[in-house]
């Protein structure tokens, strides 16, 4: 009997965390009206929780009179990860822990301007701050991933065209100086593999591939534990393969390139005859489901990418290709095939196979990899106490020499 | 789906109205599929809104022709739309500030469990809703009034999800909301569409009419004057043939929008 009380008291506490997580904030009394559960217990709740460190309350008003606010605990200093696909925009707050404690994602159209985006992206980002009740001084720094590749020395995107408009405008810039904190940019395909290489599925391994298969195709290489970016931060640049040399002229001016035969476009044609107009999002939904022709199509996208994908494997060496990006979300429709089309060409190591598995992290993977990009950038955070210990001496030896 | 996806779920020919002088609908055609968001723009005065009367009810057409499953119809009435499978969420919005969540997103269509109204299941089922378009109200139990514009709106849409329509016509529901509010308001537009709905979308906004619709039909001065792919065409096309820039243009992509 007190044995499935305790149990019914844990589900109870599970609900109020997870109900919290998704509001970023609210009063005890909305907890109750949302969770359904009494005032009585959602407040004992609340204070068993606090006790514990997982949520903060303060005072607050809801029309006019005095409320707690409940929000998850977060350490002081909060990093922002944005990350900016071609169709959706995902906003997370997250702290010094790697805590998220906030998100958001945004619908964008087709070929969205800078202007507007970014726009929009600060405003997010000062409603979210708002949602947890914090504000922009609390913030460390701004990681923002792109579907294109960054120069990491300038943070502008490195090749012209694959990003229309998006060419000429220091990101970072704009956004810095609108929000005021440090702005990090980086390739989202080189953050998922930072997020699932240090929290994900790869982070039991020292050198792995994140490959990101979404409307458009890349692969971020992590080797020694570190991303490499490569000279002008086109390394993991797959997107951009040759793999039809008869194929039709990419964006990026080259002839056949992987993103022409397996990008958003390229997937949704050859179903336009049986299917009708679908979206990217559709064809995975019903791949899903078990629709022949949905599936098949993610398939053969699977083998074409596992192709490009093993000459890197071949190049890199790596212990395991994780597999992102909102394709991978058909698991081993995917996969399957693009895991059987790697191990026919790279060398068979007898000791210790490739491994090939789905991201973890899946759609947050990009965001969680720029919060993560924030926290490594950014000295004052103390993250352990060997690296506070370090820090301080650090900081010791400067005042020394001052 | 076991309905023909060829067979639109709601087809309209030729559908004209008059207020005495003003031609507020000339000839109109619509086709709107189930699993997709048609967009619908135009000036002030184009027309849209009162489309979205003729469909929801409101308004019954001079003339013209409303098929839905491929079946003529009559709609003279808000509850005959209802009953049609169509769910309206008016530019007012029309939820009432005294009443909490749950009797908003029920009013006019209450459970009853014999004489009596049965508030513990509608609350369990207002709460599913919401949790089904991963809605973020704070309480099923908050009064309408202390709730933001983007709460209100997302509550005005789960009101539409009772008794579930197949076809759910939104008029302007971005507009005065802020960023988060609206992308909110997006992301649950993309929830209906997942979930199978036709869903008619009124708005002024260009980013998020091409954000989220599959094809953006423009009024202008009550005609029809141009259909669009949303993920082709360019902002520059579809101003071009809200503000009637380019005439000749707009007709050649009239009978290309027909041929395809």
């Amino acid at each position: 009997m007190s044995g499935s009380q305790s149990s019914l008291r844990e589900a109870n506490r599970a609900l109020i965390v997870e109900t919290v997580h998704r509001h970023g904030g609210l009063t005890q009394v909305e907890l109750a009206g949302s969770t359904g559960l009494s005032a009585a217990t959602v407040s004992t709740i609340v204070k068993e929780l606090l006790a514990a460190g997982v949520v903060d309350t303060r005072n607050t008003t809801r029309s006019g009179r005095r409320a707690q606010m409940v929000t998850i605990a977060h350490r002081v200093g909060l990093a922002v990860g944005v990350h900016i696909g071609p169709r959706h925009m995902r906003i997370a707050l997250g702290d010094v822990m790697n805590e998220v404690v906030a998100e958001q994602t945004l619908p964008l159209p087709n070929e969205h301007r800078l202007d507007t985006s970014l726009d929009r992206a600060a405003l997010l980002v000062a409603d979210l701050l708002e949602r947890v009740g914090s504000t922009l001084d609390e913030v460390v720094g701004i990681g923002i991933g792109l579907p294109a590749p960054v120069d990491s020395a300038t943070g502008m995107v490195s090749v012209r065209g694959i990003m229309r408009g998006w060419d000429e405008v220091h990101v970072g810039h704009v956004l810095s100086k609108r929000l005021g904190c440090p702005v990090f940019v980086d390739n989202d395909a080189n953050l998922g593999a930072l997020a699932e290489s240090t929290h994900g599925a790869s982070r039991a391994y020292r050198d792995s591939v994140y490959v990101r298969a979404s409307h458009g195709t890349g692969a971020g290489i992590v080797i020694g534990g570190q991303v490499h970016r490569g000279f002008g931060g086109t390394a993991g640049e797959i997107g951009h393969v040759q793999v039809d040399p008869q194929g039709d002229i990419c964006r990026c001016g080259s002839r056949g390139c992987l993103d022409t035969v397996v990008g958003g476009p390229a997937l949704l044609e050859p179903l336009r005859s049986s299917h009708g107009t679908l979206a990217l999002r559709d064809v995975i939904q019903r791949a899903i489901d078990g629709d022949p022709g949905c599936a098949r199509v993610v398939a053969d996208a699977g083998s074409i990418i596992g192709e490009v994908v093993s000459g890197l494997a071949t190049a890199v060496n790596p212990q395991c290709i994780v597999v992102g990006g909102e394709l991978a979300e058909t698991g081993e429709l995917l996969l399957g095939p693009l895991r059987e089309a790697i191990r026919q060409r790279v060398l068979l190591n007898q000791i210790a196979p490739l491994e090939v598995v789905p991201a973890e992290l899946g759609q947050r993977a990009e965001v969680v990899g720029a919060l993560e990009l924030v926290l490594r950038s950014t000295d004052f955070v103390v993250r352990s106490d060997e690296q506070a210990r370090s820090a301080d001496e650090r900081a010791g030896e400067e005042e020394a020499t001052h | 789906m076991s309905e023909n996806p060829r067979v639109p779920l709601l087809s309209l020919r030729q559908i004209s109205l008059r207020f005495g002088a003003v031609e507020a609908l000339v000839g109109v055609d619509l086709d709107v599929h189930a699993h997709q968001v048609v967009a619908l723009v135009g000036d002030n005065g184009a027309g849209k809104s009162t489309l979205a009367k003729v469909i929801s009810g409101v308004l019954t057409p001079d003339s013209g022709l409303i098929e839905i499953d491929g079946e003529e119809q009559t709609i003279p009435s808000p509850s005959a739309a209802h009953a049609l499978g169509i769910a309206t969420v008016f530019q007012d919005l029309a939820l009432c500030g005294n009443l909490d969540v749950t009797s908003n997103i029920f009013l006019g269509r209450e459970l009853t469990d014999g004489a009596l109204l049965d508030d513990g299941r509608m609350e369990q089922m207002a709460r599913s809703i919401l949790r089904d378009l991963t809605l973020r109200i704070p309480s099923v139990r908050t009064p309408l009034s202390e709730l933001s514009a983007g709460q209100r709106q997302a509550v005005a849409i789960a009101r539409t999800l009772i008794g579930s329509p197949r076809l759910v016509v939104l008029d302007e529901p971005t507009a005065a909301l802020s960023v988060a509010q609206t992308a909110e308001v997006l992301t649950y537009i993309e929830r209906l569409r997942d979930l199978g709905h036709g869903v008619i979308l009124i708005s002024h906004n260009m980013n998020d009419v091409r954000a989220v619709s599959d094809r953006i039909v423009v009024l202008r001065h009550g005609r029809n004057n141009g259909s669009f792919d949303a993920d082709t065409a360019s902002y520059e096309s579809i101003l071009a043939a809200i503000t009637g820039a380019t005439t000749q243009d707009n007709e050649m992509m009239r009978r290309m929008a027909a041929l395809r």
